[in-house]
């Protein structure tokens, strides 16, 4: 403590910045008022440290102990603004740009769901011989939200039954003491990786096909995704009955899934007249019932192939 | 003379610049005796806590939706913490494990909530509140210590905390974010996420 500091404690002091020091001590970088040159002989002037701080305000040094010294450094204050309106920054680009990939208002039609809807579809998706009418409601020219037709598609219940499937698979494992915690991730990244498979072949043939249909690319994957309730069903049933209660249900769900994507897909794929059920002929419409058809049998079939290896 | 009260104290090769106070830190003012306690700067409440905590306890007690607008997680590291301690008291080191499904999961409720609710949430809130649910878990931990949960009592208490953590923090964001009729829908998304915690406790 140079004596310069000392006299500076006892007189009135006029500080043109406020301090949040916890200690009042004099500034030891409040220098002699003769001294044209920093004093860097102690190795307490960090007055080179302020410098080199963005803003560059040629700050004096503060309090000796470094506990106060971190908190109350401005330097620090400097970097915590400068680092809140970096985030600020990162969360608008983020904002801007997530709309560029992921369509969110888009994705919020499928998820405007509410506990009966959700009820009554994942009913029709275990019996869907009872239901008549399967044509999807519009209200001026857009199809109206989920809560309110039970026909509508959603990603509410596939995205839930993906990752609940997720975890059967890794229960199921645990039980035959084959568990680790990056099975999980694997097992997640294999169902992932096939519906990814199964969406492109699906709008690969399309484009083949060269069918004009309103089915766009979220309603599809919504609706592949719908075969995960049946699979939890079969792996649940496969864990407490073993493999015939597996077999049993597994059966069940996969019959419901072709009736249920037969249903569904017929009104997004065929023309509006074969969809009324009058035969249309023409090489287009058969083909197009072909379709429908192979897209509804490759469902039991990956319904099978991703939980056999589960229930032993 | 040069007046005494104003040394010079800039570099010598830049202009020396006056400091304002561009952030919003109010003036505290030059006494020591002036500035707020510790913990009040550092926004930690005690009140709030215990109120939130009171909250979660009584899953019965309807919520008030307006308690969870100041997102704070220093209750809820404190409660991963103790999880964690617990855990580590059963013998298993698991704070990764903790961390890292604790982080996915709030990260999904977070896209989760913002695709379902009118209004959007905020990541903080979406993290306060799940931490805060995370409390009863910490009961089934500190019960795993003592009994084995593989019987069939321990698969009761298992389910059954599982309810009351996703039960609380459905109600919470129920209150909190306005949506009506989605109550269950929102419990099932937690009901997993503290399953996976509950899968950590008892395996």
């Amino acid at each position: 403590m140079h004596p310069a500091g000392l006299a500076a404690a006892g007189t009135p002091r006029l500080r043109k910045w406020p301090s949040k020091r916890r200690v009042p001590m004099s500034q030891p970088g409040m220098a002699d008022p003769h001294q044209l040159f920093d004093d860097t002989s102690s190795a307490h002037s960090r007055g080179y440290g302020a410098q080199r701080a963005p803003g560059n305000l040629g700050y004096p040094a503060t309090s000796a102990s470094p506990q106060a010294a971190f908190l109350t450094n401005p330097v620090s204050d400097m970097a915590v603004a400068y680092g809140s309106s970096l985030a600020a920054q990162g969360k608008e680009l983020v904002d801007k740009n997530i709309d560029r990939f992921i369509p969110v208002s888009k994705l919020k039609y499928y998820f405007a769901v509410d506990t009966v809807y959700v009820g009554k579809k994942l009913g029709l998706l275990i019996f869907p011989y009872l239901h008549q009418d399967w044509e999807v409601q519009y209200q001026q020219d857009t199809p109206v939200a989920p809560r309110f037709d039970v026909n509508a598609p959603d990603l509410y219940i596939p995205a839930m039954a993906f990752i609940t499937y997720v975890l059967v698979a890794g229960l199921a494992l645990g039980t035959q003491d084959r568990f680790s915690p990056d099975l999980l991730g694997l097992q997640a990244s294999s169902a992932l990786a096939w519906l990814t498979v199964e969406v492109l072949a699906i709008l690969l043939s399309l484009y083949l096909v060269t069918v004009n249909t309103d089915l766009t690319t979220i309603d599809l994957v919504a609706f592949l995704g719908y075969k995960y309730v049946g699979m939890i069903g079969g792996v649940l049933m496969g864990l407490l009955f073993g493999k015939i209660g597996y077999y049993l249900v597994l059966g069940w769900c996969c019959m419901s899934i072709f009736v249920f994507m037969i249903r569904t897909l017929r009104l997004k794929i065929l023309s509006e007249a074969a969809a009324e059920g009058v035969p249309v002929r023409g090489a287009r419409n058969q083909l197009r019932m072909y379709l429908t058809m192979a897209v509804a049998a490759a469902q039991p079939l990956l319904m099978y192939w991703l939980t056999f290896h589960l229930v032993r | 003379m040069m007046q005494p009260q104003q040394p010079y104290t800039g570099q010598i090769y830049q202009p020396t610049q006056t400091y304002t106070p561009t952030t919003s830190q109010p003036f505290y003012g030059n006494n020591f005796e002036d500035e707020p306690p510790l913990l009040e700067e550092l926004g930690i409440n005690f009140d709030h806590i215990w109120q939130k905590t009171l909250t979660v306890l009584h899953p019965l007690k309807v919520a008030d939706g307006s308690i969870m607008n100041e997102t704070d997680l220093a209750g809820p590291m404190v409660f991963c913490l103790a999880f964690g301690a617990t855990l580590l008291l059963a013998g298993k080191i698991q704070f990764g494990y903790v961390y890292g499904i604790s982080a996915i999961g709030c990260l999904g409720m977070f896209c989760l909530l913002n695709l379902m609710s009118m209004t959007g949430v905020s990541f903080g809130c979406v993290a306060s509140v799940l931490g805060y649910c995370l409390l009863p878990m910490i009961l089934l931990s500190s019960f795993a210590v003592i009994f084995s949960l593989q019987g069939m009592i321990g698969v009761l208490l298992t389910a059954g905390i599982i309810g009351w953590c996703s039960f609380s923090a459905s109600k919470i964001f129920i209150s909190a974010l306005a949506m009506e009729g989605q109550q269950l829908l929102v419990a099932y998304p937690c009901a997993l996420l503290y399953g996976v915690f509950a899968l950590i406790s008892v395996f």
